[in-house]
């Protein structure tokens, strides 16, 4: 020690280290959506259907067995091919809502310059048109070139073509706006063919949601919109009518069939970025 | 907030122009290459910057590099630079020698009632200012004999200076305008320079376009040297500074220097306090020359100068000072290190200004090491090249102006470490301290 202080020092370990990381930020708290009361109860519901059908239905082909076997094999056969249905209406419906959760893996991956290209031709081949681009994806070495492809390439022609099917849905609502005897008719109409827009939007990107995958993708675009189409606060009304139901808007007001039609243009833009991994 | 919100409906975008400058090797280009990594980080939703993600609480921010446009001010060149500190093994980024821009677009959402209104959209110009040309403003105030007879007599401690001022010292008593000996002294002034810089690790030399120079030809009144006496050299050499200062007052009107309306001035204390007295005093000067030319204002020479104190026209509205390369010393000497930083300035305030301690590419960890039977807050790192980690401990930093009792002991030369390793190639961000605070204080007012 010099006087009261310590003296200064440099000093390299004996063994050999890797190269320091920093430590883990924690991630910001995302409000977690979770499982919503209607969401139990309309669970609840389809398990005392199903679950009692299938009971009852198991009691039957008892029964039927116990009357004559070659009326048992008969009942369990009809009895298969009904559930056998149902279960693969589930499966659909299941595989349609996880695809959504692709476009979420293809966007980690598309930010990650390690894996982006790889990224770039998973999402390719989902596109009909998406081969055209390979070959230039395969050239470029710069990340924010193979972005910038990307977005000049399929995801301009996504949002071209999601745009001409806002353009169509905006021209039926018009049209159909105008000889709808009730106002109360054109809630119905705007919330239909809303729905139809988003899956027919989210189709192009190779997505075929059912029922739980539509509705789980009208909560996406809910909260896309906020980023994407924030200069349209008409988006959000339309989202909460579509969200709410039909029955809310039998009872709510709607705005006049000119602001209906250009809804139909924000959603399709919101929905094709929704459904795109490039985002915004 | 409330007026956040209003802008936000107007058309276009509203155009923020920082001026990024320091002191030699301080470290601007990093400072510039991990701010504008960690504001796309922010803005992919990473919390890179946690300062400022408590400044935008719920708020949404999305950040885009803006396209170059049209714009004659060279493009600040990002991704190579991130590409340098991300690789493996990582390499600092080249030093640039001009000025350029890097450009960011955000967007920053609102909460609240005002959650459905537009986002407020501002473009933030980065304007990476050599320091060196900084330190020119204060010629600006000084006439060709003073300027000669100041810089002249500082040379004299230096050996650096040896051979140019044997020169100046042999030069006859009115000597003719000759070009031979005006390029002769120029070279030799440029050389004592650069040795002054490079060795002696000093700041305050001017003019600093003879260390950074500008692009393009030089013109002939680039060719001049300090010199007192008078005669036709003499003559010619002060008819060239007089046109050296009418162009950095050029310079300035510009508008690439001109719409800077706040200020980042990166300095590397720490290096100057290994130094020594002589080269702290002259960090010392040139940031307080810094400081006192930032209140320069654009207003008709006229008008009295209390006008230009009361109107608030032209001026640099915020200003943060940075001491640089903070992770060097362990995270209980920072606040010293900040506080000496705001010593040094020594200038009583017209604009908001604060003082930082900051490392925009962190490469060390805090630990704690036992010397001499006591627990030292040491920082530890791998070194450029080495493959073993090491541990340092350069000694105290004081929290004012270091008195003869400081320079007694030893501050060690700060030693080359590697950056850390960058997630996703830079794309998840810089480690750094401290720079979402001195961002969360630039863009107060916008957030």
């Amino acid at each position: 020690m010099t006087g009261d202080r310590i003296a200064p020092r440099f000093e390299y370990e004996d063994q050999p280290s890797a190269r320091l990381e920093p430590e883990i930020l924690p991630e910001p708290d995302e409000p977690r959506a979770g499982i919503g009361s209607v969401s139990l109860i309309l669970g609840g519901a389809v398990v005392l259907l199903l679950g009692l059908a299938l009971l009852d239905v198991a009691n039957f082909v008892g029964d039927q067995f116990q009357r004559a076997e070659w009326l048992g094999w008969l009942t369990l056969g009809v009895a298969a091919v009904g559930f056998g249905l149902i279960g693969m209406a589930f499966w659909r419906e299941l595989r349609g809502l996880f695809s959504l959760r692709r476009v979420d893996h293809l966007r980690r991956r598309l930010a990650d310059p390690a894996t982006m290209r790889q990224a770039a031709h998973a999402w390719l081949a989902m596109l009909p048109e998406g081969q055209s681009v390979l070959a230039a994806i395969d050239t470029a070495n710069d990340p924010d070139a193979i972005l910038a492809l990307l977005r000049a390439g399929p995801g301009e022609t996504l949002r071209l073509q999601a745009q001409a099917l806002g353009r169509v849905a905006a021209g039926q609502v018009l049209a159909a706006a105008s000889v709808m005897p009730s106002a109360g008719l054109d809630g119905v109409l705007v919330a239909w063919r809303g729905t139809r827009l988003v899956q027919q939007v989210a189709a192009l990107h190779g997505l075929r949601p059912g029922l739980l995958g539509t509705l789980a993708l009208l909560r996406r675009v809910a909260t896309s919109a906020a980023t994407v189409a924030a200069t349209d606060l008409a988006v959000d009304a339309t989202m909460r009518a579509l969200l709410t139901g039909p029955l809310a808007q039998l009872a709510g007001d709607m705005a006049a069939a000119g602001v209906a039609a250009r809804r139909m243009v924000v959603l399709a833009r919101v929905t094709d970025a929704a459904c795109s991994p490039l985002g915004k | 907030m409330a007026l956040s919100a209003v802008l936000g409906l107007l058309p276009g975008r509203r155009v923020v122009r920082i001026g990024v400058t320091g002191l030699a090797r301080a470290g601007k280009t990093s400072f510039l290459t991990s701010l504008a990594a960690n504001l796309l980080a922010v803005g992919a939703g990473l919390p890179a910057l946690p300062a400022l993600g408590a400044r935008l609480g719920r708020r949404g921010l999305h950040v885009a590099i803006a396209p170059a446009g049209a714009q004659m001010l060279p493009r600040f060149d990002y991704l190579s630079h991130l590409a340098a500190l991300a690789a493996d093994p990582p390499s600092w980024p080249a030093r640039t020698g001009a000025v350029s821009l890097l450009s960011l677009d955000l967007e920053i959402g609102h909460e609240g009632l005002a959650a459905r209104l537009p986002p407020q959209r501002i473009r933030l110009e980065f304007l990476d200012y050599p320091g060196e040309w900084l330190l020119d403003l204060p010629l600006l105030g000084q006439s060709f004999a003073d300027w000669s007879a100041a810089t002249l007599r500082r040379l004299q401690a230096w050996p650096q200076a040896r051979e140019f001022l044997a020169f100046t010292g042999g030069l006859p008593t009115g000597a003719k305008a000759d070009e031979a000996l005006a390029s002769t002294g120029t070279a030799l002034y440029r050389a004592a320079l650069r040795g002054l810089r490079d060795e002696a690790g000093l700041a305050m030399l001017q003019p600093g376009r003879f260390l950074m120079l500008a692009p393009g030809p030089e013109p002939p009144w680039g060719s001049f040297f300090p010199m007192t006496g008078g005669g036709a050299l003499a003559g010619l050499l002060r008819a060239r500074y007089d046109e050296y200062v009418r162009a950095v007052e050029r310079d300035l009107a510009a508008p690439s220097f001109a719409s800077v309306d706040r200020l980042v001035v990166l300095a590397d204390v720490l290096s100057a306090l290994h130094a020594g007295p002589a080269a702290f005093d002259d960090a010392s000067v040139a940031l307080s020359a810094v400081a006192q030319a930032l209140r320069w204002r654009r207003l008709p020479a006229f008008l009295p100068s209390w006008i230009a104190r009361v109107l608030p026209v032209g001026g640099i509205s915020r200003v943060a000072f940075a001491a640089t390369k903070a992770d060097h010393v362990a995270a209980r000497q920072r606040g010293n290190l900040a506080a000496l930083i705001g010593a040094m300035i020594r200038q009583p305030a017209d604009a908001a200004e604060a003082a930082f301690a900051l490392a925009a590419v962190r490469c060390t960890e805090d630990v704690v090491w036992t010397l001499e039977g006591h627990p030292v807050s040491a920082v530890r790192g791998r070194t450029l090249g080495a493959e073993r980690a090491a541990k340092s401990y350069p000694g105290e930093v004081p929290d004012e102006l270091p008195d003869a009792d400081f320079w007694a002991h030893p501050f060690l030369a700060l030693p080359d470490f590697e950056p850390m390793q960058l997630k996703l190639g830079g794309r998840g961000g810089v480690p750094q301290i401290n720079l979402d605070g001195l961002l969360a204080f630039l863009l107060e007012d916008l957030l």
